[in-house]
């Protein structure tokens, strides 16, 4: 619960937390397309250290990221696992290599072919992870929401984004504070001690407190943004928001050049479909 | 009471109340997302976090609904870290705008109607939006998103349908009734 701290609301120090947010989303907006888009090793290998290097320079406190770290890292080989077991030649369509390497049982073999696509894969989702970690550390909500309006999307669905991103450690704060009241009353949580359906039954009880508590919240919030004005206007600006530095422009230049990679990238992809799928090491 | 057209009811109303509540919704809808679900299959968890929509559906509307199903999955995905999937999302938010549409069929959350007629309809919707959302327009936009994988999708589908599907029935009626019994007024009198 503690790590939705990442989370941070005023403008930190470092290179990466000076940049304006129209950078930030614009950036991000582009690398989310750029490890979307293939399975390819050397595309995703670069980003994937230069955002190692990125979460490094901002000085995060690496007590609040450790948990989550270990946590993401060991969710993403579940599933890798899973996606071997219910299909043990996924690889194959990707990678069209059949050699097994070593075999469990009949249906259980590890081939070549899969191993490399399912290696990729954990490095795409953490190069994934890395990326959002980075921008959700580097950005205050102010800074979100004036980087979605410079994207062309409506103000008032910035506005929304951001009080959302702004009422999550709120949020996940009474969601402990309940929680704990309840187990003072007797009420056991502990996922080893009770069965899922109880878990379920359980979870209800500490919901209906936490959802009555949030939605009073909206009353509050929207009377305090109506006194101040809101939504009167076609437009708005935004405090956080100021005309491009020096940094900007140089990020301005790097985003572009990404973004005319992807359109090559998966137009040629469309034009000319490659085969086989993904890079490999061994062709 | 005046009696809103349908269309009116489907878009909702968009002043500054519909904003704040879609935006708690989202962080509601994320946090539960990312903490208090249990795991059932890769990618696919038993999650109570899709109480929330029929909730926003039951004051707002369906269009907010759909809207905090959508955007609360893609702020989970990022708080989370395994990656955006964009096909989730949006069958999330097909789903979102089926079950939020509570007062279409005469539920009324804030004036504490919810009848057994409602809570039949109810749990209809949520197994017919729960098979079209992940049984349908999931996998259509994985295969036009990212190529391929459609049997692990379609496999993550009915689990997800048949969890979310459990959520709604099993958590989300007696969640409805009790905040349906929290705002009664006036149920008790007749017109005379």
């Amino acid at each position: 619960m503690k790590n939705l701290n990442i989370i941070n609301l005023t403008k930190g120090e470092t290179f990466l937390h000076q940049l304006s947010g129209t950078t930030k989303v614009r950036l991000f907006a582009v690398l989310m397309v750029y490890v979307t888009m293939s399975f390819d090793l050397p595309i995703i290998l670069p980003l994937f250290i230069v955002t190692i290097v990125g979460l490094v320079s901002l000085k995060p406190s690496w007590k609040v990221i450790k948990p989550v770290v270990i946590f993401v890292v060991a969710m993403n080989i579940v599933n890798i696992v899973l996606f071997w077991l219910a299909n043990p030649h996924c690889g194959f369509e990707y990678t069209g290599d059949k050699t097994v390497l070593f075999a469990f049982t009949d249906y259980l073999v590890v081939t070549k072919g899969t191993f490399w696509y399912l290696t990729v894969r954990l490095l795409k989702m953490l190069t994934s992870f890395t990326t959002s970690l980075v921008f959700i550390m580097s950005i205050t909500p102010s800074e979100l929401a004036a980087g979605l309006t410079s994207l062309g999307l409506p103000y008032k669905l910035g506005s929304i984004v951001e009080l959302a991103f702004r009422y999550i450690p709120d949020i996940s704060r009474d969601y402990e504070n309940i929680s704990i009241s309840m187990q003072c009353r007797g009420l056991e949580l502990d996922a080893k001690k009770i069965k899922p359906i109880e878990r379920l039954k359980q979870m209800i009880i500490i919901l209906i407190p936490l959802i009555v508590t949030s939605f009073d919240r909206v009353g509050n919030i929207s009377n305090a943004m109506d006194l101040r004005g809101f939504g009167k206007g076609k437009q708005r600006s935004y405090y956080s928001e100021y005309p491009e530095r020096r940094n900007d422009t140089i990020f301005k230049v790097i985003y572009c050049l990404i973004a005319l990679f992807c359109v090559y990238y998966i137009v040629s992809g469309l034009i000319s479909p490659r085969d086989p799928k993904m890079w490999i090491y061994w062709s | 009471m005046k009696k809103e057209s349908i269309g009116k009811i489907l878009l909702g109303k968009w002043d500054t109340k519909t904003i704040v509540g879609v935006a708690i919704g989202i962080a509601l809808f994320a946090v539960l997302m990312v903490y208090g679900s249990i795991k059932v299959f890769t990618n696919t968890n038993l999650s109570l976090a899709m109480i929330v929509p029929v909730i926003v559906g039951g004051l707002f509307g369906p269009l907010p609904a759909a809207l905090v199903c959508g955007l609360g999955n893609v702020l989970a995905d990022l708080i989370g870290g395994w990656g955006l999937w964009f096909d989730w999302s949006i069958g999330n938010a097909a789903l979102g705008f089926i079950v939020g549409c509570l007062k279409l069929y005469g539920a009324d959350i804030e004036d504490g109607v919810f009848d057994i007629k409602h809570m039949v309809i109810y749990a209809v919707l949520a197994v017919l939006g729960n098979i079209l959302a992940f049984g349908v327009i999931t996998p259509i936009f994985t295969k036009i998103l990212f190529g391929g994988e459609l049997n692990i999708t379609i496999a993550q589908g009915w689990f997800a349908a048949v969890s979310n599907a459990t959520v709604l029935i099993i958590a989300g009626i007696p969640i409805l009734k009790a905040l349906a019994a929290r705002n009664a007024r006036g149920k008790n009198l007749t017109k005379e």
